[in-house]
């Protein structure tokens, strides 16, 4: 077997620019015995991914390594290319976030697993047959149909793509496994059944794991240990029961204390974060009875070529001024078809009914526009949804000089980025996305929104792609807005804990339908469906290997 | 680096992509779903693809569309350029005023437009594309004639140019500003910015002139039969100088696409995948980089077939290569209006059926398009 050990690891990229060398990890020693699990959180930025990359040396050139990374007793500077490339995978395997672009596009996924067992053929896959075999052995392990390995990875779902890539990281047997964020971007009950399923693997072929996430929940659902990384160096180390639950490092605390747990008291209405945004009013805005937008008998069609499919079905919701509501599902229960109905960008089956402060939505495009101006969207990658060639300024006047509103652009524009926090505002005027951080550009994306003074913001996934301490900078923001102005906000989530932090009310939508839907405190404590409970079963909470032991 | 200022459309902008997006599978991946029939399916499981009978149909449709649109810019296009073809040939020959009217009747060019226009119509679909007022043989005969020289060149220029592109683009990229990349781009771009007629005459001069090498024009020295040996290789020879013209003029476009294509591919993960897999970096190269880069530049290199083909014109006229370009150089000078409305149409059918071509390769190439 092959212990994996970091000893006083520094690695720095070396460059020629104004920026100069940047140091990305600094003396990190850490030890994988073989068997063991350990998880490493940081936030984007510390140094994670260039630590667990240096183990099988992908870095670029340009990166630099000192002290010592050893795999089995052997310091891998000391390999040949030759030697390295037999050591991948065959030895250390790594799960990529499957989920996302990690899988070859034009090449059917099956044959992707075969190719790793043509490489490493290790005296037992040596002819086509038993290759094939074994990766029908594999799909069946990870719970897929044998069927999907003719598919291309455009054909498969999020949940089954990752399983893919632990088929893939499986089939040479390795002695350790790297999970690189193996669970970003999927739900949590597809989470919850990728990390046990990786959990059980792992631990019935004693196999060693290595996982990296920003999310410390899910590691210390997963890991034994647990180690916390920040701008490079390690804050924290210790079994991971003892970092989540009793932290000594003031960071730890402030990472464990952005994921809110559900049912605590303390982060209801009040997500954690070092910047809370400003509540200005004396009496802040709260929920009032006075429906804003309402959708009656909502169902949405589309013509697919399995025949028409419905959506969304029979919706009915009421979102009253000064009312944060969650709409929560998983992927493809038609939240997001549901938001753009209301918006009026899909059409809608005959029958259904919405309505936008008593008036039905409008039709025609002009009336339409004017409708926009009331109620904004605000989307789930900040990166994606801003121009990059256009300043800050240029972001937010957009939506200003489409509803033709010509006086005091400048000064509309100042107080929206004001109103989202970004002061002072002259400072940000004149940035292009690139120059600011994650946080900041979604700030910029909800001043654009904010610029036309609407009265609904329709968010989806608002906080999904941001590091857990802007999270909670986002979401205080939203709460802030809700009070100082009295907006109403419908968040479209997977995420249960940000219904628990600052939503009045929550729906939870399955196959297009809600089936629960009513107070958060009443739901997310006393839940009465099964699908919700399902939902918060799956939320991985703080320490006790929660996911891997409860089963 | 010198970056080509021309814009390459992408895959979405390609033939493959020409199907706008925001459907309902493109708006929300979620579109929900009854259980397949036996077979389990994830609740954010993509649709299936789409057969490839209907995707075919609507480009031959597409494809149908421009054709009929060809025709007939074809027709009118023509009726407005100066110069009336039957006084230009009575200015040659002394004719009376009665002669000239006879002429016209007998080239229909009494009749009103819409007659014309008719006539013409009836004309394309029953193969008939009028008589050449130059060759007085039927057009129809001509093209044939001609149109076989005319492939051998192009098809040779574009395989060899394709091929030499596409392979310097792929090893520029994956050695991105090594000495490698840059000699070969800047030598690429070198040849791109030479006028064609210059660099032909050049070589004319040079190696068909000077040193004797080469023969300078036509395609097979008279008297010889094209289909013996010594034919077969006294054609060759007239090829080799045409040929070097015309690949060293265009092949920089293809390096170029691939070149930006592949960088573009470098930075995916899948390469990371593919490494942490323990493939060699020719593997990672050839076996996942290349053929993910190539998507993009299929589009671009169907459509600069075509092209190529009308390019034609001024090497067949350097070196008097007896093809449609020559044919077509010849007509304008005429004007031959019948020959020049049926090399017209012979010319866009070729380009047409090209760009139909592209999006059907395209669809084999890319999995993704098999959805559309």
């Amino acid at each position: 077997m092959t212990d994996l050990s970091f000893d006083k690891v520094s690695i720095t990229y070396r460059s020629a620019s104004a920026r100069g060398d940047v140091v990305a990890v600094s003396d990190i020693s850490l030890d994988l015995p073989t068997g063991a699990t350990l998880g490493i959180a940081g936030e984007s930025g510390s140094g994670k991914s260039t630590l667990i990359m240096s183990v099988l040396r992908l870095l670029p050139k340009s990166a630099q390594i000192d002290g010592q990374v050893r795999l089995g007793g052997n310091d891998i500077k000391d390999l040949s290319f030759g030697e390295i490339r037999a050591v991948r995978w065959a030895q250390a395997s790594i799960v990529f976030q499957g989920a996302l672009h990690s899988l070859n596009p034009v090449r059917e996924v099956g044959g992707q697993i075969i190719e790793a067992l043509e490489h490493h053929a290790k005296g037992t896959w040596t002819n086509p047959a038993k290759r094939r075999d074994r990766m029908f052995e594999l799909l069946r392990e990870v719970d897929l149909d044998p069927s999907k390995a003719v598919a291309y990875p455009h054909e498969l779902s999020g949940g089954q793509k990752q399983r893919i890539m632990i088929a893939m990281a499986l089939a040479c047997e390795p002695d350790i496994i790297i999970a690189d964020e193996p669970t970003t971007a999927l739900d949590v009950i597809v989470q919850k059944q990728i990390l046990q399923g990786l959990a059980k693997l792992v631990a019935e072929r004693g196999i060693s794991l290595l996982m990296i996430s920003h999310d410390l929940a899910v590691l210390s659902a997963v890991c034994e240990n647990l180690a916390i990384m920040r701008f490079g160096k390690l804050v924290e180390y210790g079994p991971s029961d003892r970092v989540c639950l009793d932290p000594a490092e003031d960071y730890t605390k402030q990472l464990a204390g952005a994921f809110p747990q559900i049912g605590d008291p303390e982060s209801r209405m009040n997500p954690r974060t070092l910047k809370p945004a400003e509540v200005r009013r004396a009496e802040p805005f709260t929920k009032t009875s006075e429906v804003v937008l309402e959708a009656k008998n909502l169902n949405v069609s589309f013509d697919t070529r399995q025949g028409r499919e419905r959506a969304v079905r029979n919706v009915n919701l009421a979102l009253h001024k000064a009312e944060i509501l969650a709409v929560v599902g998983q992927s493809g229960s038609g939240k997001t078809t549901l938001a753009r109905s209301l918006l009026g960008l899909q059409e809608v089956d005959p029958g259904s009914q919405m309505e936008f402060a008593g008036k039905a939505l409008p039709r025609k495009a002009k009336a339409l526009r004017t409708f926009r101006r009331q109620v904004q969207m605000i989307l789930q990658d900040p990166s994606g949804s801003l121009n990059p060639k256009r300043s800050v300024y240029e972001a937010v006047v957009e939506g200003l000089r489409v509803q033709k509103i010509t006086d005091d652009e400048y000064a509309r524009v100042v107080g929206a980025l004001e109103a989202a926090e970004l002061t002072p505002a002259a400072d940000y005027l004149e940035s292009i996305p690139q120059e600011l951080s994650g946080g900041q550009r979604q700030r910029v994306v909800i001043a654009g929104a904010l610029a036309l003074d609407p009265q609904v913001l329709i968010a989806d996934e608002p906080v999904a792609s941001l590091d857990a301490s802007v999270r909670g900078e986002i979401l205080s923001l939203f709460l802030a807005l809700k009070k100082n102005l009295g907006m109403s906000a419908l968040i479209i989530t997977h995420d249960l804990g940000l219904a628990w932090n600052i939503a009045d009310t929550v729906a939870v939508m399955k196959k297009g339908e809600i089936v629960e839907y009513g107070d958060v405190d009443t739901v997310l404590a006393n839940p009465q469906h099964a699908y919700t409970q399902e939902l918060l079963a799956a939320v991985p909470r703080l320490g006790s290997q929660s996911l891997v032991r409860n089963e | 680096m010198t970056t080509p200022t021309h814009s390459y459309p992408g895959p979405a902008g390609g033939p493959g992509g020409g199907d706008p997006a925001g459907g309902p599978g493109g708006a929300d991946p979620g579109a929900p779903d009854l259980l397949g029939p036996g077979q389990p399916r994830d609740m954010d499981e993509p649709p299936k693809g789409g057969s490839f009978l209907g995707y075919l149909l609507r480009k031959l449709g597409g494809a149908l569309t421009s054709m009929i649109l060809v025709v007939v810019l074809g027709f009118f296009a023509f009726r407005m350029l100066p110069g009336d073809p039957v006084l230009k040939i009575a200015k040659e020959r002394p004719m009376s005023p009665a002669q000239i009217a006879e002429l016209r009747s007998q080239y229909g060019l009494d009749k009103p437009v819409i007659v014309q226009f008719w006539d013409y119509l009836v004309g394309i679909f029953t193969g008939d594309l009028g008589e050449s007022y130059v060759y007085r043989k039927p057009v129809s005969a001509l093209i044939v004639d001609y149109l076989g020289p005319t492939l051998l060149l192009t098809a040779t220029a574009a395989v060899i140019a394709i091929g030499l592109g596409l392979w310097l683009g792929q090893l520029s990229a994956w050695r991105r500003n090594s000495l490698f990349d840059k000699v070969a781009s800047s030598t690429s771009l070198v040849f791109w910015s030479v006028p064609t007629f210059w660099l032909g005459l050049i070589l004319l001069m040079i190696f068909g002139g000077t040193l004797q090498w080469l023969p300078t024009g036509g395609m097979i020295t008279p008297g010889l039969d094209p289909w013996s040996f010594a034919g077969i290789i006294d054609v060759i020879k007239h090829l080799i100088l045409p040929v070097i013209t015309m690949v060293a003029v265009v092949y920089a476009q293809f390096l170029m696409v691939m070149r930006a294509s592949l960088i573009e591919e470098m930075s995916e993960d899948y390469l990371t995948t593919a490494r942490a897999k323990g493939l060699t970096e020719d593997e990672v190269r050839k076996k996942h980089a290349v053929p993910n880069a190539l998507l993009p530049t299929v589009t671009v290199v169907f459509m600069h077939i075509g092209g190529l083909i009308a390019g034609a014109v001024t090497v067949e006229a350097v070196f008097s290569w007896p093809g449609l370009g020559k044919l077509t150089f010849e007509a304008i000078s005429g004007p031959d209006l019948p020959l020049l409305q049926g090399t017209f149409v012979v010319f866009s059918a070729i380009i047409i059926v090209m760009n139909l071509a592209a999006d059907i390769v395209y669809r084999f190439l890319d999995p993704r398009v098999r959805r559309a």
